[in-house]
């Protein structure tokens, strides 16, 4: 059959551009889904560090809107499997304006732990001593240090919009890690530059556990020790608490998989047609082809190679797009999604979906070709 | 309907063909009971009216269509028993076959449309490239190989398509209509290039034309008219009024 394939080839080029068109439209169609997929890959198969494993978040049992009373913070240490935990207490806020570049998360937390319980954030120890000795210190990620072209010693206001407060800090540390799109300040700072009435509770707590082993234990026993308290908790592994606002949007697992569908499945009319135009315009070669000696399953493996070729380059310009748009996409999402970047497994995947949009699109045409008599093929010719 | 005895080695032998074609409810008789032998070596023009059964004649010999009785017999072979396959390897191996249209697959140039049918065969890469290179020199047209045939002449398509039909060393080479489409010094380049098959390459000639000039080509002439064949040297009713000589 390798004999055949210039040939195959040069029929591609015979319409350049319908051939070019067809591989776009099947390019953007895998690029769709090949994003779609890696959405979905984040939210429902990234798989944790071995130190996200080692993380639980508690937060209020009924929403994440509603904070926990401080005094958890030692009840919750007591738990046998916790080594160490911080308060860690969504402050919002504004810097500057509310531009997406001016957008990063800030947390008030407990400056001598945050680390120990973020133990992948890797922090110079002079920057970080100098964090815990300012009260006013914050903080930040090197993403955000990127974006905002804040550095040390810079002052900036964060302008409160949750809480009806305004805080002053001071940049003392610069971090990396995973977390590099965050900011942390002292909680206690924080707390105390609240209303008396709105101090003494947390947002959430972050648990960091001696091993894996304890993770269900340890939950199960802090939400235990909460239930019938007015404020029950919620305690979750940090993979699940990612979920729960991903859960937020609907059914976000048959949304992404709907489009997906739906795309493949256009795209399938979309090429079935072209191939279908493509063979009804060359039934008088086939004729010929016939009449020299091809065989029916001669001339159905030169049509289904032709949709497959085509369909095959689209897959991979689509897959490879995929990955720079996802890869763009991360760089610009930074802090809102975290590993939006196509699974190996993705790569497959669409590649096995392009196979099939050039198999499945060409099985009847190519069929209705190969069975056509050669003499009704060449009357065609007219 | 004519009786003929074989001479010789025959390349064709029809016996009581019979070609019935079904269109819906209606049906149409193209070859009744046709009885014909064509020698090895032979060059026949096959002529007649339209509709007259020439072509169904020729796609029946060249094993792309099928009878609807009688026995088909082309170089031995009792070709109306064969299978798709078998009869496909068959027309590969045996048959030269030229249209009026010629044909030629327009993405490929001229030495790329003669290697064509060598495809089917085992022929190295290099083999088939000499082949189809020797076969356009026989044809003359050693300096086109790698035109496109948007780039040819009707004459030089038509001649492009010879060389497709003998790049085979088929014994039969048959031509429905090949001076149909090309005007009169392209259709002698055509004619002659076959007559030379003939005379120096021993192939056996079958062509549908309705062309007198072009059938002074062959050796002998055949008429058919409404699906019977005529006796030897019998024409159509009316043969002159329809057909105008230039």
């Amino acid at each position: 059959m390798l004999r055949f394939v210039p040939l195959t080839f040069k029929n591609l080029l015979r319409n350049r551009r319908r051939t070019i068109l067809t591989v776009a439209s099947i390019t953007m169609s895998l690029l769709l889904v090949g994003v779609l997929l890696s959405v979905y890959a984040a939210f429902y198969f990234r798989g944790g560090t071995e130190e996200e494993a080692l993380r639980l978040i508690v937060r209020h049992r009924v929403s994440l809107a509603m904070e926990l009373p401080q005094y958890y913070e030692n009840r919750i240490r007591d738990v046998d499997g916790v080594e160490t935990l911080t308060k860690f207490s969504w402050f919002g806020g504004k810097y500057k304006d509310n531009r997406p570049e001016e957008f990063f998360a800030r947390f008030g937390v407990d400056p001598e732990q945050v680390f120990k319980v973020l133990s992948e954030v890797s922090i110079p120890e002079d920057q970080y001593q100098a964090w815990l000795r300012d009260r006013q210190g914050i903080a930040i990620g090197s993403s955000v240090v990127n974006r905002t072209g804040l550095k040390l010693g810079d002052r900036f206001t964060l302008v409160g919009d949750i809480y009806p407060i305004d805080l002053d800090v001071v940049v003392r540390a610069i971090f990396e890690g995973p977390e590099d799109n965050n900011s942390f300040f002292h909680w206690k700072y924080f707390e105390e530059s609240l209303p008396e009435n709105r101090r003494g509770e947390v947002g959430t707590f972050y648990i960091r556990v001696r091993s894996p082993d304890d993770v269900p234990r340890v939950a199960q026993a802090i939400d235990d020790m909460f239930r019938n308290s007015p404020q029950p908790t919620k305690t979750e592994t940090e993979r699940a608490f990612q979920l729960s606002f991903v859960s937020q949007m609907g059914n976000v697992k048959l949304f992404l998989l709907s489009i997906a569908g739906a795309v493949v499945f256009t795209i399938l009319l979309v090429s079935g047609n072209t191939v279908a135009m493509s063979v009804r315009e060359r039934i008088q070669e086939i004729g010929v082809l016939k009449t020299l000696g091809f065989t029916s399953s001669t001339v159905l493996s030169m049509i289904i190679g032709e949709a497959v070729l085509i369909a095959f380059v689209g897959g991979v310009l689509g897959t490879a797009l995929t990955y720079l748009v996802t890869g763009l996409a991360t760089e610009m999402l930074v802090g809102f999604f975290e590993g939006l970047i196509m699974p190996w497994w993705g790569v497959f995947f669409c590649l096995g979906v392009a196979l099939l949009i050039g198999l499945i699109s060409s099985i009847v045409p190519a069929i209705i070709a190969a069975r056509t008599r050669v003499t009704d093929a060449l009357r065609h010719a007219g | 309907m004519s009786e003929e005895t074989g001479q010789g080695e025959q390349a064709v032998e029809l016996r009581g063909v019979v070609k019935e074609y079904r269109r819906d409810e209606f049906s149409v008789l193209a070859l009744n009971n046709v009885d014909l032998d064509i020698p090895r070596n032979d060059f026949l023009a096959l002529m007649g009216p339209s509709g007259s059964g020439k072509s169904t004649m020729l796609h029946l010999i060249a094993g792309i269509d099928r009878p609807t009785s009688g026995r088909l017999t082309v170089l031995g072979d009792d070709i109306g028993g064969m299978g798709e396959k078998e009869l496909a390897a068959w027309r590969s191996e045996n048959i030269g076959y030229i249209f009026q249209t010629f044909n030629l697959i327009p993405v490929l140039t001229a030495l790329e449309n003669v290697e064509l049918p060598l495809l089917l065969t085992r022929l190295s890469k290099k083999q088939r490239l000499e082949n189809a290179k020797t076969a356009l020199d026989i044809v003359g047209l050693s300096d086109r190989l790698d035109h496109y045939p948007r780039q040819l002449s009707g004459g030089q398509e038509q001649r492009v398509a010879i060389a497709r039909a003998i790049v085979t060393d088929p014994a039969i080479i048959l031509a429905d209509e090949p001076t149909g489409d090309l005007d009169a010094a392209s259709a002698k380049e055509a004619l002659n290039a076959l007559a030379l098959l003939n005379e120096q390459h021993g192939k056996t000639i079958v062509i549908v034309t309705h062309d007198p000039h072009a059938a002074r080509y062959a050796r002998k002439t055949r008429y058919l008219e409404k699906g019977d064949l005529l006796p030897e040297g019998q024409l159509p009713e009316d043969w002159f009024a329809t057909t105008a000589p230039t």
